[in-house]
């Protein structure tokens, strides 16, 4: 006799159900939480020392990365791009494609990145901690709004600061770029610099700072939220990190996929 | 000053943990909350301490009462050391912020580790303290707003005989400091012999016994015995659980 509930159809369906269910309980979570950080935020409520201390993670903690990941890409674009542009007599343009690629795409992107691997897994998995071992519930007890002391000081240093990590990568991406054409092209600094300038777009400029600052507060919501609906012990903590990180991932490939269709579409 | 609940009643996933739940806690007194592991008793909790909502019923207390709650394992912060984690509610707390200077904040914090018996380790953090040195900043932290309803969560969990003896003469001397109302919720009868006045006994989210610390420890209630006396044969059905 035919049974429904065995057939691989079936089951394929209930698996996908499920994880459309997961999917849309994550998606409402973060909102969730959103709508709580923008009533703080709307209303001036923010704890500014703490906003200052998980600054200081988001600015010095993973500079180090992010200059190394940006820096050594940079230098390997310029490394591909230099020479080849060099025999097509357009090495001139080497500074000028370099600060295209770096501001509009490259710093934000590799940053964004080395942000959600040393700032990101780390909040999602302390505040996980903190749900799993009492602590948000110790903190709803002494009338302290979780909301407000952990999420919306990370949210608002995400926010404020994930421009900084991009212009101090970025700077040092175009420095990496001009020091290897130098030597794998024979560009003179001059050259570069100049060309650099006339790649430098005020424009560009300020939509890669939004749109930082927007993978600064993305990073942020999404690694908070996920640790906060933590529940169970050590195997969700990790479970919870491993979503922050794959959820940020893909919020800033959506995020850069709107912004290049708003500003360069 | 006193804590009344009444007709509680906690549901999930359709299942009633809590099936009207009602009793009250005088001023400087404590009730002690027994039962198995699943019968409701850390929910009641959640529930009086604002952590969880009830869905039907009333937790009743006076609009200034301040509530506070020692968890199981103490719940501290751990990425603050003890002076930090005591003085949390009054310096994030906007209406203590503009009460207290930060002078007045250390006489109090070290006011209330004297309470607790615990000095010169407030700049040591969670993880350097041992599990009764633990609950007792904790217990210091719970008090740090001079609660009038404390709720303890398994007080004595993990922790040997002469330290739990220890916690639970702290949880007789805060109550008689603070006056306050205290609710413990409890597996071990040391705990209820020496720090509780009443005693209510959940199974399968019902009171299925009420009365005095003597009344449960010889009386005739058939759940009550067999929670005394830790029998697998009982009117509480051990393998359904």
């Amino acid at each position: 006799m035919f049974e429904l509930e065995k057939t691989l159809t079936y089951r394929a369906f209930l698996l996908l159900l499920g994880l459309s269910r997961e999917f849309l309980i994550t998606l409402g979570n973060i909102g969730r939480d959103f709508s709580h950080v923008l009533a703080y935020i709307l209303s001036l409520k923010i704890n500014v020392r703490e906003t200052i201390e998980q600054a200081k993670r988001f600015a010095f903690d993973s500079l180090p990365i992010s200059l190394t990941i940006v820096g050594m890409t940079s230098a390997i674009i310029a490394m591909q791009l230099a020479p080849e542009l060099a025999k097509q007599g357009a090495a001139d343009y080497t500074g000028m494609l370099s600060a295209i690629v770096m501001i509009r795409e490259l710093a934000v992107v590799m940053s964004g990145f080395a942000i959600i691997s040393m700032v990101g897994s780390s909040f999602a998995s302390e505040i996980a901690s903190m749900s799993v071992t009492q602590q948000i519930n110790a903190m709803k007890v002494l009338k302290v709004d979780p909301v407000e002391y952990l999420i919306v000081p990370r949210f608002a240093a995400g926010v404020l600061f994930m421009p900084v990590v991009f212009v101090v990568a970025a700077t040092f991406g175009l420095f990496c770029a001009g020091l290897v054409s130098h030597y794998c092209a024979d560009l003179s600094i001059l050259n570069y610099i100049t060309s650099l300038w006339r790649g430098l777009v005020v424009k560009d400029i300020m939509i890669a700072i939004l749109k930082s600052s927007f993978f600064g507060g993305t990073i942020a919501l999404i690694s908070c939220s996920m640790g906060f609906s933590t529940r169970g012990g050590a195997k969700e903590v990790g479970i919870a990190t491993t979503k922050a990180v794959v959820w940020s991932f893909l919020a800033i490939a959506i995020w850069d996929f709107i912004f290049a269709s708003i500003f360069y579409l | 000053m006193s804590l009344e609940v009444k007709n509680l009643i906690k549901v999930f996933d359709n299942k009633r943990v809590l099936n009207n739940i009602s009793f009250k806690v005088e001023d400087g007194q404590t009730l002690g909350v027994v039962g198995f592991s699943g019968s409701g008793k850390s929910t009641l909790l959640k529930i009086i301490s604002g952590i969880l909502y009830e869905d039907e019923g009333q937790i009743i207390y006076p609009d200034d009462a301040e509530i506070a709650m020692s968890f199981q394992y103490s719940a501290l912060f751990d990425f603050l050391n003890v002076y930090d984690n005591i003085s949390f509610p009054l310096v994030e707390r906007k209406e203590f912020r503009d009460k207290y200077t930060k002078e007045q904040i250390d006489e109090i914090v070290n006011e209330k580790l004297q309470m607790v018996g615990l000095q010169g380790i407030e700049d040591k953090f969670p993880s350097e303290l041992s599990g009764g040195m633990q609950k007792r900043v904790a217990f210091a932290r719970a008090i740090v707003t001079n609660p009038k309803i404390i709720l303890y969560d398994e007080p004595t969990a993990g922790l040997d005989p002469v330290t739990s003896t220890i916690i639970e003469d702290y949880i007789v001397q805060l109550k008689k400091e603070l006056n306050a109302s205290c609710v413990v919720v409890t597996h071990q009868l040391s705990t209820i012999k020496r720090a509780v006045d009443r005693v209510i006994m959940l199974y399968q989210g019902n009171i299925v016994f009420e009365g005095n610390v003597e009344e449960l420890l010889s009386g005739t209630n058939e759940y009550a015995k067999q929670f005394v006396n830790a029998t697998v044969e009982g009117p509480m059905n051990i393998a359904q659980k």
